[in-house]
């Protein structure tokens, strides 16, 4: 399940910086990874270390946007808590589908709106929860 | 610095084309809309060596913040009549320390963050997405431009309800007067301050219309939220000129010299060094032109009743959207018909 805790978090980390640092070319197998990168970037990975953007050509991982890369992060390590605020509104349905496979914890300091039902979101500050659109909007925004 | 700086950054393949008007703008929005690519082409740029692959246009340097998290201040004590761009990774541009540090630098700031920075007072008129026109046809040129996320007045639906409730950021002068047009026949609320404009309309009836009433200049942060609240709230009226000082300038009843040139073009004669905020200006433009006339003297914390009372009110309530002077309007019909002259 998606667990969020809104607001400042100690120890938290950035996923595009952790990306740079970290990512591991097997994980572009991933048809997940794939479809989050051809979803919110636009881009298509090709092979190897290898992605065709349409606004830069051929690029290398590293070039992928701030959002893309931290989603990686968040699905490929589950155990760590990343500021989600690198992620635009356009990466919150990938949050959520992510939240369907894996527990996870991110990190969020604006309100990314959440659509569609059902949802299943925990927001840790609330200690609840939360399962409509509404109800996450209402519960989220005591805390930003 | 004062005055509106047209930017172009381009580099072969994208072409990022704005305009930079106060000391403080925000970049948001979507993920892979081009905001960091943006600033690598002005990175890439400054450090030279380019071999004209990058050409940069602007009449004040565009300076990218490298310092991380801890260096900030030295890096910015150097920075003087620039545009300094600053990265989403810096999180000490949300500080209150950050804030004090710039509030008196001759230079415009160019932030990139979702987080709404509540120390700092910026407009939502100067909150940006960057988008691109056009088709993709790599590998030529891709045009990005700004596109402002709010404007100064936003609604939910058709603004109607026989029941309204007025809540005012203000508890001073612009409440003053909210009330008076009122005539205490709709419900008028101060939060006094920004901040707490949400804690105050949450529990408000919400079968009422409701209005809400704050300095643009300085809403910046508080937008998203409350634009997220409105949405789900519905019958909701939001409307955020730049102060009230700057409606009563706008009303034009002093007849102050050059006011109508001024207030189409305040970049021009706003000193951020001496204001952070436009409001400022507008209240010390207000308070300084009418100081030496009893009569007419501004006072923030009370209204004189030179702006509450007949040809000036009215005056003054023209400048107000359409949709406050028609519950004003129909407040006063109301009121005419209990009480036949």
């Amino acid at each position: 399940m998606l667990k969020i805790y809104y607001g400042e978090m100690e120890g938290v980390c950035y996923g595009p910086l952790w990306f740079k640092y970290s990512f591991d070319l097997k994980w572009f197998q991933d048809e997940l990874v794939q479809q989050m990168i051809l979803d919110v970037d636009k881009s298509k990975y090709v092979t190897g270390g290898v992605i065709d953007s349409p606004v830069l050509g051929p690029i290398p991982p590293e070039k992928l946007s701030g959002g893309v890369k931290t989603l990686i992060m968040i699905y490929k390590m589950p155990d760590k808590v990343f500021d989600a605020t690198s992620c635009g509104p356009n990466c919150a349905k990938w949050l959520l589908e992510i939240g369907r496979r894996e527990d996870v914890t991110v990190n969020l300091r604006y309100f990314m709106p959440f659509k569609g039902e059902p949802l299943e979101v925990e927001i840790i500050n609330a200690g609840k929860t939360v399962h409509s659109e509404e109800e996450f909007a209402f519960t989220s925004l005591d805390y930003l | 610095m004062k005055g509106r700086h047209h930017i172009i950054i381009e580099s072969p393949r994208l072409k990022y084309e704005f305009e930079i008007k106060r000391n403080i703008t925000v970049i948001r929005g979507e993920s892979a809309t081009g905001k960091t690519t943006m600033v690598d082409l002005l990175r890439d740029f400054s450090r030279g060596g380019n071999q004209n692959l990058i050409r940069v246009v602007s009449d004040y340097p565009c300076v990218v913040y490298e310092g991380g998290e801890k260096n900030w201040k030295d890096f910015l004590a150097l920075i003087h009549d620039a545009i300094v761009f600053i990265d989403e990774e810096n999180y000490f541009i949300g500080t209150k320390d950050f804030a004090e540090y710039i509030l008196h630098t001759s230079n415009y700031y160019v932030l990139i963050s979702r987080e709404p920075l509540k120390n700092l007072p910026y407009s939502i008129c100067e909150i940006y997405g960057i988008r691109t026109t056009g088709k993709y046809h790599f590998p030529e040129q891709i045009y990005h431009e700004f596109y402002p996320l709010y404007s100064p007045e936003e609604k939910e639906n058709k603004v109607e309800g026989e029941n309204t409730v007025f809540v005012c950021e203000d508890s001073k002068a612009g409440f003053q007067f909210l009330q008076r047009c009122s005539l205490n026949n709709c419900e008028c609320i101060s939060a006094a301050g920004n901040s707490n404009i949400y804690d105050k309309i949450q529990n408000l009836d919400k079968e009422k219309l409701l209005i809400i009433v704050a300095d643009g200049a300085a809403f910046g942060a508080y937008m998203e939220k409350l634009m997220a609240y409105i949405h789900y709230r519905k019958n909701v009226f939001l409307y955020l000129p730049e102060s009230f000082e700057w409606i009563i300038l706008k009303a034009d009843i002093l007849k102050i010299p050059h006011i109508k040139q001024i207030l189409a073009e305040p970049y021009n004669y706003i000193e951020s060094e001496q204001y952070f905020s436009w409001e400022q200006y507008f209240t010390d433009l207000l308070t300084d032109y009418t100081k030496k006339d009893k009569t007419v003297r501004y006072h923030k914390e009370k209204l004189s009743e030179y702006y509450l009372e007949g040809y000036n009110r009215e005056k003054i309530q023209k400048v107000y959207p359409e949709e406050i002077q028609k519950i004003w309007k129909d407040i006063q019909v109301l009121k005419n018909k209990k009480e036949p002259v």
